[in-house]
């Protein structure tokens, strides 16, 4: 029988008694506690009815402003327009490069293997190639604007993401590494550094001809990086 | 003992690029018997394929195969384990430095490099030419 039906029956029941006139005082003293705790029940289930109420409001809240913060993301136009496009300024860049580098490379090819007949045959030949190999360099000025528009749309996506984190405080979960990631680390595949070789050439050198040990190869390292 | 200039060279190196540099380098300073590989995979297996090489110059950052893998797998077997080795790479935090020499690596260059430490690291481990 549902609480609310109980605390009606009682009630009922106590009236019923009470106008049956009967003057047992035990029996009127448990009817008596019998009122009062169904009106404390009352009490509890109402008040938790608003505290339920309250934290299911608070939740709908929550996720609605969730929702919104997504949809400013704009995480459709980042994955169906900015990252593709990303994507293909980057492979546009290899083959720029590519292309770039194959030219200058067979220039110099070919000027290594010239074999000329006299000193002005040779300058000449050696000017034009010369003028070849400086024109196939104009590839960086295309390379460097590609760039700047893939460094465009990171800045762009970092700062919606740095948004999103902050507004909806969310703290970073343990890194978890896949498969990849793991073997990457066993190799140690650093790759290329951004100022130029973390080691130099000199420390290195040192090293291999026994003048450093291996330790004094990291504190040498780190010296640099005070110097 | 006179360096043989004519020994087979194997060049490891996942960018053709790359490979096309050092070939140039090593024809300007004499060397034209040079072959080739795209990882450490394909050169292990024309080293245990019965090629036998006078020196290994490899790129460490390679799939499937790493250079540095290269390296131990060479020096594990007994029959490759005395060819020299130069790794050219672009890894050069001191790990990696202490790392190769550890395996046994004969001698590291840093990429980007020039023809004088080519010759220079060369020269250290086959020999003056």
């Amino acid at each position: 029988m549902p609480a609310t039906n109980v605390a009606i029956r009682i009630r009922e029941a106590l009236n019923d008694i009470r106008a049956a006139d009967l003057n047992d005082p035990r029996l009127m003293e448990v009817l008596g506690l019998a009122e009062n705790l169904v009106e404390s029940m009352k009490l509890f289930f109402s008040s938790l009815d608003t505290s339920i109420h309250s934290e299911f409001r608070h939740i709908a809240l929550y996720i609605a402003r969730t929702r919104d913060e997504i949809a400013a993301l704009r995480p459709n136009d980042i994955r169906e327009s900015r990252l593709p496009t990303a994507g293909a300024e980057l492979e546009a860049v290899v083959n720029d490069t590519e292309k770039a580098t194959e030219t200058i490379m067979s220039i110099a090819e070919n000027i290594l293997a010239l074999q000329p007949d006299s000193l002005e045959h040779y300058k000449a030949q050696v000017d034009e190639k010369m003028m070849s190999m400086i024109e196939a360099c104009s590839f960086q000025d295309i390379t460097g604007q590609r760039v700047s528009k893939v460094v465009s749309t990171l800045t762009h996506i970092e700062e919606r993401v740095s948004r999103f984190s902050s507004v909806m405080g969310v703290l970073d979960a343990a890194e978890e590494d896949d498969e990849k990631e793991q073997w990457r680390k066993d190799n140690m595949l650093n790759g290329p550094q951004i100022d130029g070789p973390a080691t130099g050439q000199d420390a290195i050198d040192a090293l291999f001809d026994g003048d450093i040990s291996d330790e004094q190869l990291g504190q040498d390292a780190i010296d640099d990086l005070f110097d | 003992m006179a360096v043989d200039m004519a020994m087979p060279i194997l060049v490891v190196d996942d960018y053709k690029t790359m490979i096309r540099i050092i070939r140039n380098l090593l024809k300007q300073l004499g060397f034209d018997n040079v072959d080739e590989a795209a990882d450490g995979q394909e050169a292990l297996q024309k080293m245990q394929g019965g090629s036998r090489f006078g020196l290994v110059i490899s790129d460490w950052n390679m799939e499937p195969m790493t250079g540095y893998e290269l390296l131990k797998q060479v020096r594990g077997d007994d029959k490759l384990k005395g060819t020299p080795f130069i790794m050219i790479t672009a890894e050069s935090k001191t790990e990696n430095v202490i790392a190769a020499k550890r395996a046994g690596v004969n001698n590291y260059i840093v990429k980007p490099f020039n023809a004088a430490t080519l010759k220079a690291k060369m020269a250290s481990v086959i020999g003056d030419f």
